[in-house]
């Protein structure tokens, strides 16, 4: 058909609003509303004694104050734990306001409701809470050694224990020709949307229902958690996801605190109340991720085959678990990724810290998975002296292998059996991309410069599109426009364009006729949430299996007007015709006023549907049996479990040797989704990635002392790279369709970030022939590693002379 | 809501006895209080106007008395409505010589406040009530220790007036007069405080606010004028 847009790279349709001030972001929205400010825990364990409110009563404006005792029924209690897991043994999750009893800074403690944020901020200073402190724990080896508890009853700190294994591993290494044993540690960061969290409320008293808007990425089950916690009707509460200013995984988690107290107070008050996380809120009072403690024993023979491989890592997911154990097993269960590992154990220790509560950031688990195989097959490639991507290529799953079962349960309790790839494919493409074989040849001529040049490569296997569901709506107007909708929330993935590709080409429309909502309860209750790459082929497929219901309904009723046989038609640019037959068209516009017989006349088009202008059959109803009014259909895509897309990664850095500056001066992506709805789109996902896997790599980190206070808690000492320390990317694709989804895709969204911190430490090991065990690394750091006379040197550094000696 | 506190007042219990039960003295001496009717036996009915902070507006109480113990103790039922908002407050109020002329002056409030005003939180709604009763438990201390009006918040004893928990909040509310009217006009009713200009949109929820504590402060002291009525 004319309208074929799946596959092309259409300029994003949405960027034109968003680049150009006309976005709507949550703090948009609600000139008028009061605002919420709160006051929030300055310590990061401690018992509250007192709150005295005295102090605020004379500020000029100040309207509300609310703590713990203002909250009644569901709201006094515990927010949920959103995914429960038999192995969560000791799940924890904070109240709404502290309760007592804080465990992190930044725990809100008391909400201040004023006619402006800065009078409510002015409020909110003169509220004076009284803690009694406790010892604080910090960190995941402070958590392990558990010399104080981050919660009484939970003297160990040990939330959760997952455990996951595939064989007898204590066997298979006995019987290894060779092992090796090592511990590493990945460091947090945090998603940084730009856009923080944000929620705005309105209560109509009038007929008793709530509207809220939520910078989230689940505004389906916002809307639920809301009913729920507040006691209201599901109809009652209608929860809308705004533009959103980039999501990477903190806004899947709810409901927030905020997301039910500003609903809560507009409610009480009867007055819109809103509130907009400012920066350091978001730093110390959303979520981190990434921080583990991995110890590694692996099995393999003489030439490099793994035989066994035992993982026991401790996971820090702060202060409390409301996103139960997800980003541990993701960790287990995707660190196999692209490798036949005979037989694997591994244990995650999920542990408590009087820090920030950890939940999924883009890659969500999967770089600290990525870091440790990896990492894994550079210490074996170095025992052997072999070649790093030889090794890897002796481990990789054949293209005949497929589809793979891991025997591994993956964090939608579905089995890991990858089901499609070519990774063969992929270490061929990477290795011509990055010019594998020429990294000797760039090492000589860096050091003829005095710079200390080294390459790390590192593959990923990523499960997308978990279910349980999406859907997706589709409706031809009358008008000839075509509306679509599904519930799933966008930050910036480009949905209103890629969906809109789906439907021109299922429909055979153009692009411009279509129009894409998406997150908006009142448009589609049924939905997840955008999370684990799961927007293309979730509501991707959803939307697509709706377009086809809508295409089956216009034909049929075409073909009744054009008196041909519904298979002998097809529809391009809005045209419903019959093959081969000029002149026998209708347009789908027309079709659509038909499908909705009509008696009044509102309009021309109308009159074409009344009862005296269409001959129809006597002994027929005017909306045929089974059939209904209008041209549209929903339907929903649930997978039987998740599709694996995959990739790999090179990056080459440039080191030097005196300022230990570290230069990612070549960084190349090959990358494996399915079929591609929209390859601009795809790469940018891929950029963005990058820069987020790079920031991890050599810059972000969330600084905490030993009182568990965040030290660099704002842009001006937490290091978000600019595009100047973003390495330009080359990337190549590979496709290997999916088999099962109806549109042969993979999710995109995590994949550029995942190896980027494993390939970045190999990079450097390269380059200075000193073992990097920690991650992410400074300059400072690297200093500190390279005089240090305890530092580990590779064996590769013995076997080179000069580098890095 | 539970709202509790104490006075010290400096005067023998019939000291406090006789100032306290002056109409003249009350009227003077409620924070924000317009009018002060008998309107039965044990029963009186007034008009005030008051605010501290953010929270103003005027307001009709009437105040009924049981449980007499003169001159030791008695509960006063206290309730009122303004326009948006409603209270109702049961407060036993108890009397004793603490050994040094002065007296100890015990309260303890049991108050239920309705209406959109609830909605603001309750360590909001204690903290204008226990201000309003150490206004003007300050303001008797004030009468108590000088035969003319004299603004409490000159008198040095005037910030010892209103103890525990009342302490703080009374001595900082009356010395720093920041939004609440200057200390002067709270003895000299609450039309200051109301005039002070509340945000229109929030006046609405505000009102009745304040009475949940008011009523508590004005059951103290109209306690006395009832009681000695009964007794005279």
């Amino acid at each position: 058909m004319t309208t074929k847009l799946f596959g092309e790279p259409v300029r994003r349709r949405e960027d034109a609003r968003l680049i150009t001030g006309k976005g709507r972001y949550l703090d948009d929205i609600g000139a008028q509303a009061l605002a919420a400010a709160f006051v929030r825990s300055p310590h990061a364990h401690a018992r509250i004694t007192d709150i005295d409110v005295e102090g605020a009563l004379d500020v000029e404006g100040l309207v509300a104050i609310y703590t713990y005792e203002d909250l009644t029924g569901p709201m006094a209690e515990p927010l949920p734990v959103l995914i429960p897991h038999p192995q969560l043994h000791a799940p924890r999750t904070g109240y709404p306001l502290a309760n007592g009893e804080v465990n992190h800074v930044g725990e809100p403690v008391v909400m201040v409701v004023a006619t402006d944020r800065y009078i409510a901020e002015d409020a909110a200073e003169r509220i004076v809470v009284s803690y009694e402190e406790l010892p604080v724990v910090v960190g995941v080896d402070a958590a392990r050694d558990a010399a104080a508890a981050v919660h009484e009853e939970i003297p160990d700190n040990v939330a959760a224990r997952h455990h996951q294994e595939t064989g007898d591993v204590e066997a298979a290494l006995a019987g290894s020709p060779r092992t090796l044993s090592f511990t590493q540690y990945i460091e947090r960061s945090a998603c940084m949307p730009l856009e923080g969290k944000g929620v705005h409320a309105r209560w109509d008293p009038a007929d008793a229902s709530l509207r809220v808007y939520s910078s989230t990425q689940a505004s389906t089950s916002v809307r639920a958690a809301i009913a729920a916690k507040l006691e209201l009707s599901l109809e009652d509460v209608e929860v809308i996801a705004p533009d959103v200013g980039g999501g990477f995984g903190v806004k899947i988690v709810h409901p927030w605190p905020e997301e039910l107290l500003v609903p809560m107070a507009a409610i009480r008050l009867g007055h819109e109340v809103k509130w907009a996380e400012d920066r350091r809120e978001h730093f110390i009072g959303s979520a981190h991720e990434r921080q583990q403690r991995q110890e590694i024993t692996v099995g393999f023979d003489d030439e490099g085959r793994i035989t066994a491989l035992d993982v026991h890592a401790w996971h820090d997911n702060g202060a409390y678990t409301p996103y139960g154990i997800i980003v541990p097993i993701v960790t287990a269960t995707q660190l196999v990724g692209p490798y036949a590992i005979p037989v694997y154990r591994v244990v995650v220790e999920s542990v408590y810290t009087n820090t920030v509560i950890v939940t999924p950031y883009r890659g969500a688990g999967r770089p600290q998975g990525c870091f440790a195989m990896e990492r894994t097959m550079d210490r074996i490639a170095d025992v052997l002296g072999l070649d790093r991507a030889e090794v890897r290529r002796r481990n990789l799953i054949q293209a005949d292998q497929f589809p793979y079962d891991h025997h591994l349960t993956f964090q939608d309790g579905r089995p890991v059996i990858y089901d499609s790839g070519d990774y063969p494919g992929l270490l061929a493409k990477l290795e011509a991309l990055v010019d594998w074989p020429g990294i000797e040849e760039r090492r000589a001529e860096a050091a003829s410069r005095g710079k200390l040049l080294g390459a790390g490569m590192a593959l990923y296997v990523e499960g997308t599109g978990p279910g349980p569901y999406e859907g997706g709506h589709v409706q031809v107007l009358g008008s000839g426009k075509v509306l679509v909708s599904t519930g799933l929330t966008s930050q910036g993935q480009g949905h209103e364009t890629s969906f809109a590709q789906i439907v021109a080409s299922e429909l055979g429309v153009p692009i411009e006729d279509v129009e894409v909502t998406t997150g908006d309860t009142r448009r589609f209750p049924y939905a997840v949430g955008t999370f684990a790459s799961r927007a293309a082929v979730m509501s991707g497929n959803a939307i697509a299996l709706a377009a086809r219901g809508v295409r089956e309904k216009a034909l049929r009723i075409a073909a009744e007007v054009l008196e041909a046989d519904p298979d002998d038609l097809e529809i391009a640019d809005s045209v419903v015709g019959v093959k081969g037959t000029p002149g026998a068209t209708i347009p789908l516009r027309t079709v659509a006023v038909l499908s909705n017989p009509l008696r009044y006349a509102f309009d021309e088009a109308a009159k074409q549907a009344t009862q005296f202008a269409r001959a129809g059959s006597d002994d027929k109803p005017p909306v045929a049996e089974g059939d209904a009014p209008g041209l549209e259909h929903r339907d929903y895509y649930s997978p039987i479990r998740s599709t694996f897309a995959s990739g790999a990664h090179a990056a080459v850095v440039e080191i030097d040797p005196t300022t230990w500056e570290i230069d990612v001066v070549s960084y190349a992506v090959v990358h494996d989704c399915g079929n591609v709805v929209n390859p601009m789109i795809v790469e940018g996902q891929v950029h963005g990635g990058v820069a987020q896997g790079v920031a991890g790599a050599l810059y972000e980190r969330m600084a905490y002392d030993a009182d568990g206070q965040l030290q660099n808690a704002s842009f001006m000492d937490f290091l978000m790279p600019y595009a100047s320390e973003v390495p330009d990317v080359v990337i190549d694709h590979q496709q290997t369709p999916s088999p099962l989804n109806p549109l042969g895709i993979k999710g995109a969204g995590e994949a550029g970030v995942i190896p980027g911190t494993a390939a970045i430490a190999s990079a450097i090991e390269d380059a200075t022939g000193r073992r990097i065990a920690s991650m992410p690394i400074s300059p400072t750091e690297l200093y500190d590693v390279m005089r240090s006379p305890n530092a580990e040197l590779t064996a590769a550094a013995g076997r080179r002379t000069g580098v890095g000696a | 809501m539970k709202l509790d506190g104490s006075a010290v007042l400096h005067g023998t219990p019939e000291q406090v006895w006789s100032v306290i039960t002056d109409p003249a003295v009350l009227a003077r001496t409620i924070p924000g209080c317009e009018s002060l009717r008998l309107t039965g036996p044990d029963e009186y009915e007034m008009n005030v106007s008051v605010g501290v902070g953010a929270i103003r507006g005027t307001y009709a109480g009437a105040v009924r008395l049981t449980d007499q113990q003169r001159p030791t103790s008695y509960v006063m039922h206290a309730s009122g409505a303004g326009a948006p908002g409603n209270a109702r407050a049961k407060v036993l109020i108890s009397l004793a010589a603490d050994g040094d002329g002065a007296t100890t002056l015990t309260y303890s409030a049991d108050a239920v406040v309705g209406g959109p005003v609830a909605g603001v939180g309750q360590r909001m709604i204690t903290g204008v009530a226990k201000r309003m009763a150490g206004q003007f438990f300050s303001a008797i201390d004030g009468e108590l220790t000088s035969p003319v009006t004299v603004p409490a918040v000159e008198e040095p004893r005037a910030s010892s007036a209103a103890v525990s928990s009342t302490t703080a909040p009374a001595a900082e509310g009356v010395t720093a007069g920041t939004c609440a009217a200057p200390a002067p006009q709270v003895f000299t009713g609450g039309k200051a405080a109301a005039s002070a200009g509340a945000q229109v949109d929030l006046r609405s929820f505000m009102l009745g606010v304040a009475s949940g504590g008011i009523l508590t402060a004005w059951g103290v002291a109209l306690g006395y004028l009832l009681g000695r009525r009964r007794s005279g």
